[in-house]
């Protein structure tokens, strides 16, 4: 009899570690999948800005996203992974010691991720650690993603190297830190005023949009954009049907992105042991995005139709319907998606149209796409879903619920930390003679003159390269 | 330089494999200098290119 015991004991203990092993590497490859998924909404964009461009300018634009995208993510390994883990409770706590999770802080942070001394051991492979470096690959890739929505904005006029130190910025500092303070268990504004933002509408969208326009301040509008009484002329793109697919693929990426914003049951960095949850702990599914994105999607392009019937503005609809919802996917009804993502799709345009009336000229409507629907989908959390609370199950009991209050504190924070380091970066980079492309290089075309290839060079004629 | 260990036997117990980098370098310096390498060469080729862009604009 004891010997069965025994017996029974060693097999429980082996399926026990057999199940473990299984979650293992299920959460790990869970999160692997979501870096190529994420790399798809960077070839999105990549054929979304170039089909934006003129046909004088379409490499150009094309070797500046793609920049955008490895500067960014080589400085996120750098230093951005730094910000996110060291500044949640910073300046509240102004010498950011850790929050009530303990996963943050100046100590932790130095602790994991720097990729020198002692810390190194998880800024690469590592024996017993599967987790690091799969959530880094899916930060950084949200990092290049925030960088590369600001890039579509500023084509045509924006010098290359210069453009990489403002993508820098964005991608490191500005969303690390919105990331730490409104995605992080011991964010500040989860805690305080019990910001909720599932899918990263302000953290990422609002503060790139917005990080644009205080680039575009400064940038100016491209040359032949306005006339002498101010008003705008339209510069068409040279590719309708590579820009319409770019964006599709966009959200065929967002679909990675937002599988990346849930944490997985069952491992020590998990909130439960049975139930997958946001970044705060609260219980969600998988389902929830597979109803409410397609729907969101769905919503904007069909909003955005009634008022254009413009392909481009039906899927920056597109874009604009799950932005509009991002923030509360994880708890919006399907019906509740399908009329918010409506109205985002509806009032886009005449957003766009009012921003390009103050003299902005954002090639791709980034700054409403991204920052105004980003900051209205806030806006509509609080709301519709007042009272959810903020964290999970082991949260402290003072954990402040979602509020329409704490969701409009968290727009105005992800507003000016967006436009903020973006208007006095790109300040700054125009001091130093680096921001915009004198006008006569534009007037001749980009291609013709830095890039050494051509985009079609036996097929389209470009009359400005080659003259 | 090369790799830190001659024998996995020695990084793997009871508990499992031990919670250690297991980079070629790990546990020597040698993470802190490539990371200052490669950093320079990052800040190198910004201001070459730099350089080189604003030629095309003269």
């Amino acid at each position: 009899m004891e010997d069965q015991i025994l017996a029974l004991t060693a097999e429980v203990a082996a399926i026990k570690g057999a199940a473990e092993v299984t979650n293992r590497m299920f959460a790990e490859a869970y999160y692997y999948i979501t870096i190529p998924l994420m790399v798809l909404i960077h070839a999105g964009f990549l054929l979304y800005e170039m089909g934006a461009t003129r046909l004088q300018n379409v490499l150009s634009s094309g070797v500046k996203n793609l920049l955008a995208f490895a500067f960014t993510i080589a400085a996120w390994y750098l230093f951005g992974w730094w910000f996110y883990w060291a500044l949640p409770t910073w300046p509240l706590d102004f010498s950011a010691g850790a929050g009530y999770m303990e996963i943050s802080g100046l100590e932790y942070a130095n602790a994991i991720s720097w990729a020198w001394g002692d810390s190194a051991q998880y800024m690469g492979p590592n024996m017993g650690d599967n987790a690091s470096g799969v959530f880094w690959g899916a930060f950084a890739l949200f990092a290049a993603t925030t960088a590369s929505i600001a890039s579509g904005a500023l084509i045509e006029r924006i010098q290359t190297v210069g453009f990489v130190i403002c993508a820098v910025v964005l991608g490191t500092a500005a969303w690390g830190i919105a990331a730490a303070w409104g995605w992080h268990a011991d964010g500040w504004l989860v805690t305080k005023f019990g910001y909720h933002d599932f899918g990263a509408a302000g953290l990422v969208h609002a503060v790139a949009g917005f990080f644009a326009l205080g680039v575009l301040i400064n940038l100016g509008p491209r040359v032949g954009k306005f006339n002498a009484d101010g008003s705008a002329n339209h510069l068409a793109g040279h590719n309708m049907p590579l820009t319409v697919t770019g964006l599709m693929l966009i959200i065929v990426g967002f679909f990675g992105f937002l599988m990346a914003c849930i944490i997985l049951p069952g491992e020590g960095w998990s909130w439960y042991g049975d139930r997958a949850t946001t970044i705060y702990g609260t219980p969600m599914t998988l389902s929830a995005l597979a109803f409410n994105v397609p729907l969101a999607a769905a919503g904007g392009i069909i909003g955005a139709w009634v008022m254009t019937r413009d392909p481009f503005w039906m899927m920056s609809g597109c874009l604009a319907g799950i932005i509009s919802v991002a923030s509360g996917l994880d708890v919006y009804f399907g019906s509740t998606v399908i009329a918010v993502s409506m109205l985002a799709g509806i009032i886009l345009k005449p957003c766009a149209d009012w921003l390009e009336g103050l003299g902005i000229d954002d090639a791709v409507g980034c700054v409403t796409v991204h920052g105004t629907i980003g900051l209205f989908g806030l806006v509509m959390l609080g709301i519709l879903g007042s009272g959810l609370p903020g964290l999970g199950a082991f949260a402290p009991e003072d954990t402040v619920a979602l509020s329409l209050f704490g969701q409009i504190v968290g727009a105005v924070v992800m507003f000016l930390l967006g436009f903020v380091p973006g208007y006095v970066v790109s300040w700054l980079v125009d001091k130093a003679g680096m921001l915009r492309i004198p006008d006569e290089v534009q007037i001749k075309g980009l291609d013709a003159v830095k890039v050494p290839a051509r985009a079609y060079p036996q097929g389209m004629a470009s009359p400005e390269s080659e003259s | 330089m090369g790799y830190f260990a001659e024998s996995f036997t020695e990084l793997h117990n009871a508990d499992g494999w031990m919670d250690m980098g297991m980079y070629i370098g790990a546990g020597s310096s040698a993470a802190g200098w490539w990371t200052v390498i490669a950093t320079v060469m990052l800040v190198g080729v910004l201001i070459k290119g730099n350089s080189d862009e604003q030629d095309h604009y003269k």
